[in-house]
């Protein structure tokens, strides 16, 4: 009997193992081709198209899923230009819907690149759309799992009531118990002796209280805690160093700036031009996002504010609504501050004001931005006037009267009112 | 020698009446009642220290409560998409037209902020008028009209539109006439738009219209050569001026072109090659130009006619018949002389007269003729388009709507309830004409009587075209989008006659492509844009030919001289001219232009009579005493004021005041002086002969002439042209070189190199400033400078950072010297016989500062590039610093004035603060402020040559009274750099510091005012 189920798991065993084989040869095969068409989808066709969504052209999984001439997709991806001058109703139809941006000709792919393309374009959707099909059951457990936050301070404030409730027991119980004894005529040793301490403890107290150098030495600490601590108080009335508002949109300067190295003037634009370093207008956004992270909500709330519908990748102005931004950065009227001055005639880096805001997941205000703070910067900061003709006889006149010594913002006038205050 | 010439800027300074003296004893007008707190009631009352205690109480919890505040979260808001060429923060500029004048428009983040002249503009090169200054405020008042209106209510385009046409349609068939009254057209689009509108509808007619008319010159040049044309003046080819009331620097035709012409002849270059026009000047009021001239001759109206017949006669040697000698022997003895002096100058001479008759104007013509003017001084081939309105088209459309065969009246830009000299014709006509449609933008008078209100766009929303001149013509574009629910009146016009091109843009392109734009050498897209960024095209002008005078004078001067004879017959000849502020009154919103001294007079925010002082004293009058004036039948009460250098026995009104449908700022201010004005042969005339009647009230007149004083101090430097060809330092006072002493201490070697880059200093003609008060309008507008209201003005409370001193002086006694002293002034009652110098006084930027050693707490210092800073967030409002200032030039914020609901009506409210510079604070209640010479401008300046990596050019930075002066007569740049215009204009021998005695220092230079008075005295 062990040798026949010896012989029969063996055999199973190849069975099955021959039977893997088999499967795993066939969906290799299967694979070769997508593998292939995935590549030359990247490499080409992902400037301008996503499979699930409509970019620049049509979303291509349902596109092409719908259309089924694959001669016909062939010869239009290979040359849509030939297809539309030859007047092909169906070309004729796409391209009048898509404003009439002509695709890019792929006379360079084979008929079997584009045939490896469609597979896997076909192949991707129809994973998408099963994947989409268990998604919503998933997401709906997932959601009941999370116990929301209200139950979980619900049941932290049952177990704080609870323990006051015994606390308050524990006492009851104590007392009465105490009372039961001093019915009984029983006085504990502990009661005792703790008045004893008690009265121990007033007097020291007193007696403290009587050394006129010690009450003056507590006063004056305390008047002095008091007083430093107004001083201070009121010395940063107004300063916000640290601010950190909500904004409306959780735009991560850490990701942008710091992951993925985007430059500050890229979304800044005014900083090397004009006084203001200006907060991006949305169509600065719309650059990258209207293909990046666009099923993202905060991506959305870009699209909303536009009126920018991405299915149909049209604006819609009457929907538009800006965005409120949160000012940190609040100089006050009174003082005028240029960004090009500074960043552009001075070379000075961002972060030198602004902090490391490439780290910064929501950005705070980092300098305290009082007028003590640019004074310092402009005594200590030398004038950078290499390369520039405009420097050059204003060096050369401070150069004649301060022999040598170094010529900072300050010697040029920059602690005087007018440079900032007009 | 005039150095001890005495100089006074009010009768009151000059009879030092005791208001005077004691007013100006202290620097406010109204003391602080702090000694009545000490001496009165405050320190002597019974609980004075409880009352102490409760107020400190009160005031500490008080501090504590309001700094408990929150501070408020400010949000930024991004453009959604924003357009390519802006930046947030920086300027842009766009060519535009104003009036005929190329401009350019400074925005900032898409609203109009201010407006300057375009350097290249062919008629002032640059310079604006204080008009043009101030139009960009009537952009954002909120008093225009805010959507189209039927019948007083408002309704929609649509509504309008489908209204109109229907009642056109019917008017048309009916056979009645389509009146399109408008001021003068000189837009060839807007020509073309409404002569398609009258192909249209063929009923149609087309009524020119212009309040001030120059109706009588067009038709004398009909007359005289054949050619009904406005002819253009050409100043600066003239070496011997004759004006009989032409206030040719101010209001009449072109003001500021001329003032740059005129002073071209006059200005430091010209003095430097031994060259000066001279300029002898006819008239009954003071005008502006009159204030400018070399001479001046104060006679009546009525004496004008008679002037120039005499002047004919003895230009020409004949005698006209009826001819008889003025009144006056000097003035008889002065037309004689200036005969002489223009035959001296023949083909280099031109005589221009102010006067809207058509007989006066063929013998200015006659004699100009005589002059060779045509050709030369006076262009016929390249006429002027500024006004071509026909006085007679207005009437005979008011009789012709009287009769009812008017079916529709449209009246753009035009007024005529109230500024046609019977408003109340007006009315009886209009009310016989069913369609009333206006395109104003304000709910004037005319619009109040009409059933359609179809708001036109403010200039800086429109397209358009303008050509003020034969072959210059300039483009408008839009800086803005509508404020208002307003559409352009050409527009309309397009849909109303079913115009095929649907939109006036459209419109304006194919106009410049098919006709345009090839006068410029341009053509196509290109063309366009090259133009959009040029502003304009010109075309080679025609050759000025000359013109031979062909008609018969005999019944001209009979005319004229029947005309004086019946004008002279009046008690009070009545003479209604415009002022250089409110001009025809079209205006009368614009709180900038109200609160703009009158450049003679120095009234703001009011019209008046102004008289000669000798008459006052005669009648008994007191100053701004009420008197009742009637001429032509209309009555008005009007607050006297003594003018010196006015005629004797006559009066002048200006035109402009008085309006009661101009909006919240100009309802109401001043009265109505277009009543005055008749229709006679075929003009509107001028002058009147009126009765007068004192009333007994006092009426004051917010005046700014007696504020600021120097308390007697001589700051005005003159010379004659003689004795500046002699010594071109005469009357500088430079000879008497003395020593010169330093506050600081010399030893210190930093305060020698205190300036070591940049020294910014200025320097200012008096001999091209022609006060006109431009520069004042545009600093308001650069610096934000708030308007106080005609009640504040009455309270020295004025806050302009540039003013424009006024000064009389008088001419040679009896004997031909110099009046110096007082006791001679005393006895001499000659007022009519008056010179003026005008100086333009704003903060010196002294290097001594007696400002700077005052203040307590350091809010106003130096700079190392010599400028006297004012930090306002430091100020506390001592006003020490006012105090001690010598000039008089800083101004204090009694009021918050941008925040205060008393001044509503003024700029500050939620669409006027939409002008606002914001590059320059607005200042807060108790803060002293003052000329910054523009340290905005300096300091953007600076950051482009930085970031442009070059040197700053001279010139580069201009200040904004600069920018805007016609006459160029403030320089201002870098004293450290020797090639600097404007250390070649502070080089100049006439340079002279006022109050350089007190050792001050002061920034600005002024240039001696020279006078070409001539080698025989005129007056």
């Amino acid at each position: 009997m062990r040798n026949i189920s010896l012989i029969f798991k063996q055999f199973s065993r190849s069975v099955l193992l021959i039977a893997g084989l088999v499967v795993c040869g066939l969906t290799a095969h299967a694979q070769t081709d997508a593998a292939k068409g995935e590549a030359i989808f990247k490499a080409k066709c992902t400037a301008c198209h996503k499979i699930d969504t409509r970019m620049t052209g049509p979303a291509l999984g349902p596109q092409l899923t719908s259309e089924t001439d694959d001669a016909y997709l062939t010869k239009w991806i290979q040359n849509n230009q030939a297809l539309i001058a030859a007047k092909n109703p169906k070309a004729v139809k796409i391209f009048n819907e898509y404003n009439q941006a002509g695709m890019t000709v792929f006379a360079e792919l084979s008929d079997a690149d584009v045939g490896n393309v469609i597979t896997y374009i076909r192949a991707d959707w129809k994973k998408i759309q099963e994947d989409k099909a268990k998604a919503p059951a998933a997401g709906a457990v997932a959601e009941d799992k999370g116990p929301s936050s209200l139950v979980i301070w619900g049941l932290l404030g049952v177990i704080v009531i609870a323990f006051i409730v015994i606390l308050v027991l524990n006492k009851v119980i104590a007392t009465l118990e105490r009372l039961l004894l001093n019915r009984q005529g029983i006085v504990l040793e502990e009661d005792a002796e703790e008045e004893k301490v008690k009265a121990d403890r007033t007097a020291t107290f007193k007696k403290l209280l009587k050394n006129k150098k010690l009450v003056f030495f507590i006063v004056l600490c305390g008047t002095i805690a008091m007083g430093s601590f107004s001083w201070v108080t009121m010395w940063n009335t107004n300063v916000h160093q640290g601010y950190q508002p909500v904004q409306p949109i959780k735009y991560s300067h850490e990701l942008h700036a710091g992951a993925m190295k985007i430059e500050c003037q890229y979304c800044h634009t005014g900083a090397f031009k004009s006084k203001n370093a200006s907060i991006p207008s949305l169509n600065v956004c719309m650059n990258c996002h209207k293909s990046v992270k666009t099923e993202s909500p905060e991506i959305h709330k870009i699209y909303d504010a536009l009126g920018y519908d991405p299915n149909t990748a049209k604006y819609d102005s009457t929907k538009a609504k800006p965005i409120q931004w949160v000012r940190i950065h609040n100089l006050p009227d009174l003082a005028y501050f240029n960004h090009s001055q500074h960043v552009k005639v001075g070379a000075i880096k961002c972060q030198t004001c602004h902090g490391p805001v490439e780290t910064m997941k929501e950005v705070y205000q980092y300098s305290p931005l009082t007028m003590k703070w640019c004074i310092q910067c402009h005594k200590r900061t030398e004038v950078n006037g290499k390369g520039n003709a405009y420097y050059d006889s204003i060096l050369a006149a401070h150069d004649k009267i301060k022999k040598g010594e170094k010529v900072t913002a300050a010697v040029l006038g920059g602690i005087e009112c007018a440079k900032c205050h007009y | 020698m005039d150095s001890n010439k005495k100089y006074w800027k009010g009768l009151e300074e000059l009879n030092r009446t005791p208001e005077f003296v004691e007013k100006n004893k202290h620097e406010f007008a109204e003391p602080i009642p702090i000694e009545e707190v000490l001496s009165g009631g405050g320190l002597m009352g019974k609980t004075p220290r409880r009352d102490f205690l409760k107020a400190l109480g009160f005031g500490v919890g008080a501090v504590t409560l309001a700094a408990c505040q929150k501070v408020p979260v400010h949000k930024s808001i991004p453009y959604l998409i924003k357009p390519e060429e802006v930046t947030p923060g920086v300027a842009n500029y766009y060519s535009s037209t104003y009036d005929g004048s190329a401009i350019l428009v400074k925005t900032r983040e898409g609203r109009p902020i201010k407006v300057e002249g375009n350097p290249n503009d062919l008629l002032s090169k640059g310079g604006l008028s204080a008009q043009a200054q101030a139009s960009v405020l009537d952009l954002y008042d909120n008093s225009r009209v805010q959507d189209p209106q039927q019948n007083g209510s408002p309704t929609g385009w649509a509504q309008v539109d489908a209204f109109v046409k229907n009642q056109l349609a019917a008017i048309a068939a009916s056979g009645k006439t389509i009146s399109i009254v408008t001021s003068t057209i000189h837009s060839p689009s807007t020509q073309a738009v409404i002569n398609d509108f009258i192909a249209k509808y063929p009923t149609a007619k087309h009524v020119s219209y212009d309040a001030v008319s120059y109706t009588g010159i067009i038709k004398a040049n009909q007359n005289s050569f054949g050619k009904a044309v406005l002819p253009h003046y050409n100043f600066d080819k003239a070496d011997v001026i004759v004006s009989f009331a032409a206030d040719f620097l101010g209001t009449w035709i072109s003001g500021e072109e001329f003032t740059r012409q005129y002073v071209s002849n006059r200005n430091n270059k010209s003095l430097e090659a031994k060259k000066m026009s001279r300029h002898i000047q006819f008239e009954s009021g003071m005008s502006l130009t009159g204030t400018n001239a070399d001479v001046r001759i104060a006679i009546k109206p009525s004496e004008e006619g008679v002037a120039l017949v005499n002047l004919y006669n003895a230009l020409s040697g004949t005698t006209l018949p009826g001819s008889r000698k003025l009144t006056t022997a000097n003035a008889d003895k002065a037309i004689l002389l200036v005969a002489a002096e223009l035959k001296a100058a023949k083909g280099k001479a031109l005589v221009v007269c102010g006067s809207n008759d058509v007989a006066t104007q063929v013998l200015v013509n006659a004699i100009n003729s005589l002059l060779g003017s045509y050709g030369t001084t006076i262009d016929l081939d390249n006429p002027s388009r500024q006004y071509a309105g026909n006085d007679a088209e207005i009437v005979d459309f008011i009789t012709q709507a009287k009769n009812g065969t008017v079916g529709a009246a449209l009246f753009l830009d035009a007024n005529p309830a109230y500024d046609y000299h019977s408003a109340d014709a007006v009315k009886d006509a209009l009310k016989k004409v069913s369609l009333k449609i206006s395109f104003s933008d304000h709910a004037d008078e005319t619009a109040a009587l009409c059933n359609i209100i179809a708001p036109n766009h403010h200039y800086l929303e429109s397209w358009g075209d303008d050509s003020s001149v034969t072959g210059y013509y300039t483009v408008m574009q839009p800086t803005i989008n509508p404020v208002y629910n307003t559409r352009q009146a050409e527009q309309s016009l397009l849909v109303w006659s079913d115009n095929p091109v649907k939109d006036y843009y459209t419109y304006v392109r194919n106009n410049w492509n098919n006709n345009l734009l090839a006068k410029g050498g341009l053509s196509g897209q290109a063309g366009w844009e090259t133009l959009l960024q040029t502003g304009f095209v010109l075309a080679a002008p025609v050759a000025a030919g000359s013109y031979t005078f062909n008609y018969d004078l005999n019944a001209v001067a009979q005319t004229i001289l029947n005309q004086s004879a019946k004008l002279a017959e009046a008690k009070v000849e009545l003479q209604v001219y415009q002022n250089t502020a409110m001009r025809d009154g079209k205006r009368a919103n614009n709180p900038w232009l109200q609160e703009l001294p009158d450049p003679v007079s120095k009234v703001t925010w009011d019209n008046f009579a102004a008289m000669s002082p000798s008459d006052i004293i005669k009648l008994g009058l007191d100053e701004f005493e009420v008197i009742k004036i009637e001429a032509n039948g209309y009555t008005v009460t009007l607050p006297v004021l003594s003018q010196p250098g006015q005629a004797p026995g006559t009066i002048s009104v200006a035109v402009g005041y008085g309006r009661t449908a101009a909006g919240l700022v100009g309802n109401n201010v001043g009265k109505n002086a277009y009543p005055f004005l008749s229709f006679l042969n075929g003009t509107f005339q001028t002058n009147a002969s009126a009765t007068i009647t004192a009333t007994g009230d006092i009426f004051p007149l917010s005046q700014t002439q007696t504020h600021h004083s120097f308390e007697g101090r001589n700051v005005i430097r003159e010379a004659s042209f003689t004795e500046y060809k002699k010594n071109p330092a005469a009357g500088s006072g430079a000879e008497g070189e003395h020593e010169k002493y330093d506050l600081w201490e010399a030893t210190n070697e930093d305060h020698i190199h205190a300036r070591p880059v940049y020294d910014w200093v200025m320097a200012i003609d008096l001999n091209a400033c022609t006060g006109c008060g431009a520069c004042v309008v545009a600093c308001s507008a650069e610096n934000n400078i708030p308007v106080v209201g005609k009640d504040e003005v009455g309270r020295r409370r004025e806050m302009h950072w540039i003013r424009i001193d006024r000064y009389y002086s008088f001419n040679n006694d009896s004997n031909g010297h110099a009046v110096t002293k007082e006791k001679e002034i005393a006895k001499l009652d000659n007022f009519n016989n008056v010179t003026v110098v005008h100086q333009p006084m704003l903060c010196q930027h002294c290097d001594h500062a007696p400002c700077e050693t005052v203040c307590p707490v350091l809010a106003t210092v130096h700079s190392s590039e010599g400028l006297n800073q004012m930090a306002y967030n430091r100020c506390v409002g001592t006003r020490y610093c006012a105090n001690n200032c010598p000039y008089k030039v800083r101004r204090f914020n009694w009021f918050n004035y941008w925040n205060d609901s008393r001044f509503d009506n003024y700029l500050n409210n939620e669409h006027t603060q939409l002008v606002l510079n914001p590059d320059v604070t607005t200042r807060f209640r108790g803060v002293m402020e003052k000329c910054s010479m523009c340290v905005q401008r300096i300091q953007a300046g600076k950051l482009q040559a930085k970031m442009e990596k070059r040197p700053l050019r001279d010139g580069e930075v201009k200040v904004a009274c600069q920018q805007t002066c016609s006459a160029n007569a403030i320089v201002f740049g870098n004293r450290n750099d020797p090639n600097s215009e404007v250390s070649k204009a502070l080089k100049s021998e006439r340079t002279y510091y006022v109050l350089e005695e007190l050792n001050v220092k002061p920034g600005i230079g002024y240039q001696v005012k020279v006078r070409n008075t001539g080698t025989e005295s005129l007056a």
